[in-house]
């Protein structure tokens, strides 16, 4: 039972830290983009080529 | 910096899936930061946006003006055009705007990325951010 619990504890803060993973909002504007607008995944990269 | 190889896995690996856009940073005390953001945009005016990129990130740091101008005409680009643009300073506002954006997001550090608004920063390898993308395609399936 202890057992049960403690597992049921993991879970439930492994649940909880994913969903406050914090969520910046950036503006994509006109920047160079490359696949698909539409995609579910979208990665911003600020870069510095030097 | 940037995240070149690990950028280019990640897209090859999940292309269809993931959409990449570049915000400059170009660090206010390095030599050749800005002439290559003029650079890379200046080349996008010319349809080669992508091939700069990954010239620029290949052969840095040496990007002079002199080595620029040779890696468009590399490109087959129009070189004339092409150093009008660089030393007409032609793309100062966009990327302007994006060290403006940077700054107001608190962003000190490049790269910083962005994967659906998580941020991640610094180099990563490349298993760092195949979990979180895991991750967001997962949660997408959801809805």
């Amino acid at each position: 039972m202890k057992k049960t619990m403690l597992v049921m504890a993991f879970f439930l803060l492994a649940v909880s830290a994913s969903a406050e993973e914090k969520r910046y909002p950036v503006p994509l504007g006109d920047s160079p983009t490359l696949g698909p607008l539409d995609a579910p995944v979208t990665v911003v990269e600020f870069i510095d080529f030097q | 910096m940037a995240a070149g190889p690990t950028i280019k896995k990640i897209m090859d690996t999940y292309k269809g899936k993931i959409r990449l856009v570049i915000k400059n940073y170009p660090y206010q005390y390095r030599d050749y930061s800005h002439i290559a953001a003029e650079a890379s945009l200046a080349a996008r005016d010319q349809g080669k946006y992508w091939e700069m990129h990954d010239l620029l990130l290949k052969r840095s740091p040496k990007l002079d003006r002199e080595s620029l101008i040779g890696y468009a005409k590399e490109l087959g680009l129009d070189t004339n055009k092409f150093a009008a643009s660089i030393d007409g300073k032609k793309h100062a506002q966009e990327i302007e705007r994006d060290k403006k954006l940077a700054t107001d997001m608190d962003i000190y550090n490049t790269p910083t990325i962005f994967i659906n608004g998580r941020k991640v920063v610094g180099e990563r390898p490349f298993e760092y951010f195949k979990k979180i993308i895991d991750e967001e395609l997962k949660n997408e399936k959801k809805f």
